[in-house]
């Protein structure tokens, strides 16, 4: 029932003070969810940036092992090294729930392998191949590693907002606009106690005056 | 055939052939030069050397570090198809036995390229037919649709046999890595088949290939224990090559050892160590290196779960190869001189990749230095 609808009588009253109560149960609950969300949000933006920090690093240090083996076997070697592989990685998507909000829980899934899951054979490539394949099983965990931080984040950031808007609606808006109404309603209420009154003691007047006269 | 002791003059003439396009070859100062260029000067300088053809051959489809792998990919290959053709006799059996390595490559790329329908184009720039499967066959193979036709179609190669024996579905999980395995293992069972003992240099040659084996084996064996799950003795077995001066049994013990002075006085036992501590001494140039000192820094390495240092495989390599080609000079009518020059030649084709590629990923040259054979 909108704020406007509600009349001015004890029911409406009630009925103001209990929506009042919600709200601001609403906004105190509201409220506290948006400082966990905040407080969140600090602790994975913090993460996020070291995780980047370390997927830079993993990304040079790849792309060194990358040039080192291309210099002791060739692209074509890297490349016949690649051929080898028999299960690409890949991630599973799950979520969990932080402050009602799903953030994705990436599990990478046949990303470090072992040199027989690689599908190279040992005889036919040296140590190097060995290093490159780790460089890059590593800068992929690292990738799957940011990239569930930063979509947590995306998604953490969204819900903020929709929650900051509710909180400022609930703040801004329906509180005092509650308020308003339980003023409007109160006053009414003493309006027409106070023209009741006046009205018992008209009448009350009007029959001592009939009384009176004979 | 000539009677046992005397050298044919077809060998003679066959090894001074070799002797004289090992001269042909680049030297140091010349790597000193391209190493100052930047890749499109290296391109047009190769131009002017023996690489020019394939240079323009290749240009319309390539460019870069990846113009300079391919021309000098294709070079090695009619160079070493060239050396098949004009050795002769035992020299040439024994030549082709030797370049079966880039059959094996070759048809390992076909097989898995196959499996995975990697388009035919990508898979032909892969191959550098330098062995005895030549060209033509290699574009046979690469017209099959599955791995059962290519097989068929190899039943004349030197290691069918060992195809034939571990092939077994197409696309089996982990297949491919065994056969590989086994077909270098068979590879080196045959360079070190006993029917070659005869030969002039051959016993030299075995000794020079049993020392690579021991290299081969130590490096896989390293590589081994630093993969994060242990494995058992089955999987070292199967990993080393049998036919070194040092037994695979030796290998599985070492596997096992986990402790400083035992390692260390294990590996003081093996022939590597003292070439180890040779390369060492020339890559740090420390003349104090001792063969106690390659040992523990062998069992740094191998405490710390780490893979042996690239700089250090490259100085061994450089070691080996100034090794064969004393020996070669020694025998200088066997099959030594065809080994070194072919040996050369690889190296002249890696190292010139090795300057390209590090160029393109803007390696200091100090650093591209490093990774040169000479």
């Amino acid at each position: 029932m909108p704020v406007d609808d509600i009349k001015p009588t004890r029911s409406g009253l009630l009925l103001a003070r209990r929506r009042m109560a919600l709200a601001e149960r609403i906004h105190r609950l509201l409220a506290m969810k948006l400082d966990g969300m905040m407080l969140e949000l600090i602790r994975l933006t913090e993460q996020a940036a070291r995780e980047r920090r370390e997927l830079d690093e993993k990304y040079a240090g790849a792309q060194e092992m990358m040039a080192v083996a291309a210099m002791m076997e060739g692209a074509t070697g890297v490349l016949l090294a690649a051929l080898s592989v028999e299960t690409s990685p890949t991630y599973t998507t799950e979520y969990k729930n932080v402050f009602g909000v799903r953030l994705p829980d990436l599990e990478p899934v046949m990303v470090k392998k072992t040199l027989a899951q690689r599908g190279y054979g040992i005889l036919g490539t040296s140590s190097v191949i060995d290093d490159a394949a780790d460089a890059y099983e590593d800068l992929l965990m690292a990738i799957i590693t940011s990239a569930e931080l930063e979509g947590g984040i995306k998604r953490l950031l969204d819900d903020i907002e929709r929650t900051r808007r509710r909180v400022n609606a609930l703040e801004f808006k329906v509180i005092p606009d509650l308020t308003e109404t339980l003023r409007f309603i109160v006053n009414q209420r003493d309006e027409m106690e106070r023209q009741e009154r006046t009205r018992l003691r008209r009448i009350k007047k009007i029959k001592a005056k009939r009384a009176g006269s004979p | 055939m000539p009677p046992k002791g005397l050298i044919s003059p077809s060998c003679i003439y066959a090894c001074t052939r070799f002797r004289v396009r090992r001269t042909t070859l680049l030297p140091r100062d010349e790597y000193l030069r391209i190493m100052r260029m930047s890749i499109p000067e290296v391109v047009a300088h190769l131009g002017q050397r023996e690489y020019g053809q394939e240079l323009m051959d290749l240009a319309h489809d390539f460019a870069g570090a990846q113009l300079i792998e391919e021309a000098v990919n294709r070079n090695l290959a009619q160079s070493f198809q060239h050396a098949i053709a004009i050795a002769p006799g035992d020299l040439q059996t024994l030549t082709g036995e030797y370049l079966n390595r880039w059959d094996i490559a070759n048809i390992m790329a076909i097989l898995r390229g196959t499996v995975h329908d990697i388009p035919r184009q990508q898979i032909r720039d892969l191959l550098i037919p330098a062995g005895e499967v030549d060209s033509a066959l290699l574009d046979r193979l690469l017209g099959f649709t599955t791995c059962n036709e290519v097989v068929e179609a190899l039943q004349g190669w030197r290691l069918y046999p060992v195809l034939a024996e571990y092939y077994r579905t197409c696309g089996e999980q982990g297949i491919f890595a065994r056969i590989e395995n086994e077909l270098y293992r068979q590879y080196y069972a045959g360079l070190l088949n006993p029917g070659t003992f005869g030969c002039s240099g051959c016993q030299e040659l075995i000794a020079y290939l049993r020392f690579e084996i021991d290299i081969t084996n130590m490096r896989n064996l390293i590589r081994l224990h630093c993969a994060e799950e242990a494995c058992d003795l089955t999987v070292i077995d199967q990993t080393m090559i049998p036919g070194g001066r040092i037994p695979i049994a030796f290998f599985q013990r070492l596997y096992g050892i986990e402790t400083e002075g035992e390692f260390v006085n294990a590996f003081l036992q093996t022939d590597i160590v003292p070439v180890l501590a040779q390369a060492m001494r020339e890559l740090r140039q420390d003349p104090g290196f001792s063969s106690v000192d390659a040992a523990e820094l062998v069992w740094q390495r191998w405490h710390q779960h780490r893979r042996p240092i690239h700089e250090v495989e490259i100085a061994v390599t450089r070691i080996r190869l100034h090794h064969l080609e004393s020996l070669s000079r020694r025998h200088p009518f066997s099959v030594l001189p065809v080994l070194a020059y072919l040996e050369r030649k690889k190296y002249e084709v890696f190292n010139l990749r090795a300057i390209a590629r590090g160029k393109a990923f803007d390696l200091p040259p100090e650093r591209i230095w490093q990774y040169i054979v000479l």
